[in-house]
């Protein structure tokens, strides 16, 4: 019984009824209310999600509109529907606030699939793009491999070529470089021009010339100790010469040919028998190994 | 004309009316049910956390409906009643509403970090 004394009593305090009694100015709810509604009516959201509840927010405040006008704006049941509508007003826009975040949670999560699923691709991507690169990386290593094999075969067949020139040229390596020894019978005694038997070896080092064209060559010429010096350090100069100008006349670059006469110099034999002067008696043609200068020859020996 | 009769006949009709008037306000039986119902809903969608206010206006009218409505005051009922489900209904949405906003801004942000995360795996 005290408990529902209680309730009466909150009731007339929220309501603001006293009983029966008529209630005191009251339109002040009911400018609330068409300030509810009409802000729901401007929320674009609440046409959107809640137009039902808006709807009756609506009808509720057109039946307060007239109760006011049947009963005047202080009446209760003008009250009772200017509060109704201002709290369906509300509602629609709560409703509206829910609906509008479930949407966005719904969007989210479709963003969060695209996010990964667009992750996902670009791994993909990636993985087939470092798939590709391995694979051109091997390409390109078996290239290189290849190359390298068919330059290896190069140079050999290059050396082998080389080997079966000199051998044909009976030249022999040296560290000064390939030196071939033409002999004096392709001299007249005495004289300093070729003979015409000197012709192939002549051929075959200018050819050798041209196929290597950073060597540089040098030709030096030797005599017996037989005569004058000052007679054989001209002869052997003269001899070389010889040779020097028959390989420029073989298309080869004057500035690649050097000759020098050493006279009786660097004998490779004793000078005591016919034949042993005949071995000192030579023109050497040395062809460097490389682009470098071909060394002088320093006192005795140096081959 | 008017006699002594009629006059007495009219008494008895307006006595009459006026105890049939008073037993026409009925109670609100249906309204007190759906704004119990609304309450239970609201309280269901935790409001007297997110929307207390409403809650407890709510719930203060439905004890003033169910008080009035045990003091045979039927209009007063009804309306207290409606007040109270509006209310009910205002608090739930209201808590429904926050909730869900609260989800949204918990993916704002978990979505923040998978943004984040995949520009830096680029």
């Amino acid at each position: 019984m005290k408990q529902r004394l209680i309730a009466v009593a909150v009731a007339s305090a929220l309501f603001g009824l006293a009983g029966c009694q008529t209630v005191p100015d009251d339109s002040a709810v009911l400018s609330e209310a068409r300030a509810a509604v009409a802000k729901a009516e401007q929320n674009p959201n609440v046409s959107k999600y809640s137009a039902s509840e808006l709807d009756r927010a609506q009808n509720l405040l057109s039946n307060a509109e007239s109760a006011a006008e049947e009963k005047g704006a202080t009446d209760e049941t003008t009250a009772h529907y200017a509060y109704l509508a201002t709290q369906t007003a509300r509602i629609a826009e709560q409703r509206a606030n829910q609906q509008l975040a479930t949407a966005r949670i719904k969007a989210g999560e479709t963003e969060r699939q695209q996010i990964l699923l667009t992750a996902r691709e670009s791994e993909a991507d990636r993985a087939l793009a470092d798939a590709r690169t391995a694979q051109a990386e091997a390409e390109r290593a078996r290239n290189e491999a290849l190359n390298a094999q068919s330059q290896m075969a190069q140079s050999q067949a290059e050396s082998q070529r080389l080997a079966a020139q000199l051998e044909e040229l009976q030249a022999s390596q040296t560290s000064r470089g390939i030196v071939l020894t033409l002999d004096d019978v392709l001299f007249d005694t005495g004289k300093a021009e070729l003979k015409s038997g000197s012709q192939r070896a002549l051929d075959q080092i200018a050819s050798f010339l041209n196929e290597n064209p950073e060597r540089k060559v040098q030709i030096e010429g030797f005599t017996d100790s037989q005569g004058s010096d000052e007679f054989n350090q001209q002869l052997s100069q003269n001899r070389a010469d010889a040779v020097a100008t028959a390989i420029i006349r073989r298309g080869i670059a004057a500035d690649r040919v050097r000759a020098l006469g050493y006279g009786e110099e660097f004998p490779v034999a004793s000078n005591t028998s016919p034949g042993s002067r005949q071995l000192n008696r030579r023109v050497e043609i040395i062809v460097s190994n490389d682009d470098s200068a071909i060394p002088g020859r320093t006192a005795q020996g140096g081959q | 004309m008017i006699t002594v009769n009629g006059i007495r006949n009219a008494s008895w009709c307006v006595i009459a009316f006026g105890i049939v008037a008073c037993a026409s306000a009925p109670m609100p039986v249906d309204k007190l049910a759906v704004a119990k119902s609304s309450v239970e809903r609201a309280e269901q969608a935790q409001a007297a956390q997110f929307a207390q206010v409403e809650l407890n206006s709510a719930r203060n009218k439905l004890a003033a409906a169910q008080a009035a409505a045990d003091d045979r005051d039927g209009a007063v009922a009804a309306r207290l009643a409606d007040q109270a489900d509006v209310d009910a209904q205002l608090a739930e949405a209201t808590a429904r509403a926050k909730q869900q906003e609260q989800l949204v801004a918990e993916m704002d942000k978990s979505l923040q970090d998978l943004r984040n995360e995949s520009l830096r795996r680029q």
